[in-house]
């Protein structure tokens, strides 16, 4: 019995180390896509070119430009006569914003009142120009210094005091990793002997069938696996991920979530029939949608409540509330209690159904 | 010139068989601009919020009451102490808490300027600035109302105006990228798989033993995924008009000709693909990933100029992220060519570069 078990597994592994192409990409391709996304998402933006429409020139508007220029943010441009097409600014990409200076500034300043100040913004990328219109509003207001207000806030960031998009990226990378290696792989190298033809002979043979998948599939959880924890390593010297709970609760959670991502390659295996419809199927079925629809990059709350529902039911929106709690607020199991015994119960679910698909594909 | 017909006629002939291309050229667009397009959005909305109220005034339960109505949060309501609020946040349940002091009503009339604590939750940092916009915004305005409209003295007030997007709405910036991410995925995939099937199967050599040779067969297969190419792009530009009301702004004829171009040099890609990869599989491994990093690299998610300097040089060997910023610029702002010339040009000596790279090594397997 564990003989022809491990001579699956030993077969699968010989499988792996031959194809050296494939195993480089699978080692090497997480690193990568840490690197890119610690270093290519970065959500702060600097340099913000503005073209100051000047009609006043007076020492006041002056004033006020040097307070823009003072900043790391602005790339300042003044144009004297003030700005005739703001369009054609926004269309050459000469400009992200144009702010208006009226040439009552200075008289509107010296009666005391306060004067109006015009903000184009190109908004055609919605994030950026909003961030622009807070900031310049910022300034504006400091530059006429600090009114001490009726009261005031006091902002307390937790987790991420600084607010960087590494802490919130690398967790995430991990959970898409896992998924990606071990469903992808598993799928393709189960449809692979399907296509050859050998999957006939295996299963003909008196290797038991839930010894031939256990076999093929092992090798696979443990570089998925091997890939997390280089991730989870790389992230903290790189980018210093904090790891504030238990690195164990940390692994014990992986292993889990390998599991989805297992049952959900020989889900796909038992329907698709060639390795290029595996991979099509493996990408689009459970790929995509735990990219996009887990809260991975963007917050499920301000999705469609449609895609909210969706959400729920998608077994690697658990993993991140998880493994991001975990490593970053350090949580402990009895804070996981809830997003812990879903996963494991939609991990149930997915192994039930395909060793029910694998069945009806045996008969 | 018959020659290339021929094989041109033979590919259509191919796909049309094939039902799954079909399938990936009509239906797929329709499905995946539906479906990203409504799930990619960086607007942070429904921000589960708690106030913990110590000072129980007047003053505390109208700042409850404003926030309570703002759309902005969901609002779960109030607490008494912030040993509560620390589990919520640990549990994920809220992601915003505001602290009123004891006494604050108090402190504010004797002109103590008391503070309000904010906590946020910091693990999505790009939602917690957004958040903490809000709620600094709603406070100025609570303020604003308390102080009345008495002269606050001399002053300037800014005044936005949003071109080309008023509603600030993700979508409009998202569904243009997604048509392109969507062009160069099956463009660049379908080519390479395309040709390594044809190796796989010996039909290459076949073919390159008659007299084609190496320059023909690379037209002819560029011919037809090009056609390929143009007709799903048509789809993507329906589905945005009919599932997300989006029009283009621009010259149509123009975003068709950047749409050659940007073709041109995806298809390079995917035959450059297929000469260096040896299976079906290793060719949509490669073409897979070419296609993260292309995606990641364009300005889709994030903008170059925010990326570090040596990312944007890197940037600039992406025909996606031409693709990305004449997409937007067309669709969104109606920028004519004279604007779009730097882009024109790098798209199409990219495809030119390609696809001569893939010739000549094409040329160099056959001795």
């Amino acid at each position: 019995m564990k003989k022809s078990l491990a001579a699956v597994f030993r077969k699968e592994l010989i499988h792996i180390f031959r194809d050296k192409q494939s195993l480089f990409m699978v080692l090497t391709m997480p690193l990568m896509m840490l690197l890119l996304y610690g270093y290519a998402i970065n959500l702060d933006m600097r340099g913000i070119e503005i073209t100051v429409s000047d009609r006043s020139l007076s020492p006041r508007s002056g004033e006020l430009i040097r307070h823009l220029e003072a900043t790391e943010f602005f790339h300042v441009t003044v144009a004297g006569g003030g700005v005739s097409d703001v369009g054609d600014l926004f269309r050459s990409r000469r400009a992200q914003c144009v702010l208006e200076i009226p040439g009552d500034y200075a008289d509107l300043l010296a009666a005391g009142k306060t004067a109006p100040l015009l903000l184009a913004i190109d908004a055609s990328d919605p994030n950026g120009a909003n961030f622009i219109g807070n900031y310049v509003a910022r300034v504006v207001s400091l530059s006429f210094g600090e009114r001490q207000g009726l009261f005031a806030l006091e902002p307390r960031i937790f987790y991420n005091p600084d607010m960087r998009s590494a802490p919130f990226f690398v967790p995430g990378l991990i959970a898409l990793i896992l998924l990606l290696i071990c469903a992808l792989l598993t799928s393709i190298a189960i449809v692979r002997e399907k296509e050859t033809g050998s999957m006939e002979q295996l299963l003909v043979s008196p290797v038991r069938p839930w010894q031939i998948i256990l076999g093929k599939v092992l090798p696979y959880t443990f570089l998925g696996f091997l890939d997390g924890l280089m991730i989870l390593g790389a992230g903290r010297l790189l980018f210093r991920i904090p790891v504030e709970g238990s690195l164990l609760l940390v692994m014990a959670m992986m292993l889990i979530y390998v599991v989805t991502g297992l049952s959900l390659g020989m889900l796909v295996s038992t329907i698709a029939s060639t390795q290029a419809v595996a991979m099509l199927a493996t990408v689009s079925l459970t790929v995509l949608p735990s990219m996009l629809m887990s809260g991975f990059i963007f917050p499920v709350s301000s999705m469609p409540p449609l895609f909210q529902l969706v959400s729920r039911i998608i077994p690697a929106t658990y993993f991140l509330e998880i493994i991001r709690g975990i490593l970053l607020k350090g949580n402990s199991l009895a804070d996981l209690y809830r997003p812990g015994g879903i996963l494991l119960g939609l991990d149930g679910i997915l192994i039930l159904l395909s060793i029910r698909a694998f069945r009806i594909r045996l008969e | 010139m018959g020659r290339i017909k021929a094989l041109v006629i033979k590919e259509f002939r191919q796909i049309r068989r094939t039902r799954a291309y079909l399938g990936l050229i009509f239906v797929a667009p329709f499905v995946q601009l539906i479906v990203m397009g409504s799930a990619i959005t960086n607007e942070v909305k429904d921000i589960p919020l708690i106030v913990v109220d110590g000072d129980h005034s007047p003053a505390s339960r109208e700042i409850i009451n404003r926030f309570s109505a703002l759309s902005l949060f969901d609002f779960r309501g109030v607490a008494d102490s912030t040993v509560r609020a620390d589990r919520l946040f640990d549990r994920g349940e809220i992601k915003a808490a505001l602290v009123i002091p004891r006494g604050f009503e108090r402190d504010m009339g004797r002109g103590l300027s008391p503070q309000i604590q904010v906590l946020i939750d910091g693990v999505d940092g790009n939602s917690a600035g957004v958040s903490l916009g809000y709620i600094t915004s709603m406070a100025g305005e609570i303020q604003k109302g308390w102080i009345g409209s008495r002269a606050t003295g001399a002053g300037a007030e800014i005044v936005p105006r949003f071109y080309y997007n008023p509603g600030l709405e993700s979508k409009l910036n998202f569904v243009p990228g997604l048509i392109g991410i969507l062009l160069f995925m099956i463009t660049s995939m379908l080519t390479a798989i395309n040709i390594v099937r044809e190796k796989e199967l010996g039909t290459l050599e076949q073919l390159m033993a008659t007299p084609l040779g190496g320059i023909r067969l690379i037209v002819g297969k560029i011919i037809p995924f090009t056609v390929l190419g143009l007709v799903q792009f048509s789809v993507g530009l329906i589905a945005a008009r009919l599932v997300f009301g989006i029009p283009v702004a621009g010259n149509l004829l123009l975003l068709y000709f950047m749409a050659l171009l940007f073709i041109m040099s995806t298809l390079g890609l995917g035959i450059f693909i297929s000469t260096v990869t040896s299976t079906q599989q290793q060719a949509m491994f490669v073409a897979w990933f070419s296609m993260i990093f292309a995606l990641l690299l364009s300005g889709f998610f994030v903008p170059v100029g925010n990326m570090p300097p040596l990312v944007q040089k890197i940037t600039l060997l992406n025909p996606l992220r031409y693709f990305m910023s004449v997409l937007r610029e067309i669709y969104l702002k109606g920028t004519p060519f004279r604007y779009l010339l730097p882009e024109a040009a790098a798209m199409g000596g990219m495809g030119i570069g390609l696809i001569t790279a893939a010739t000549l090594r094409f040329h160099r397997r056959l001795e």
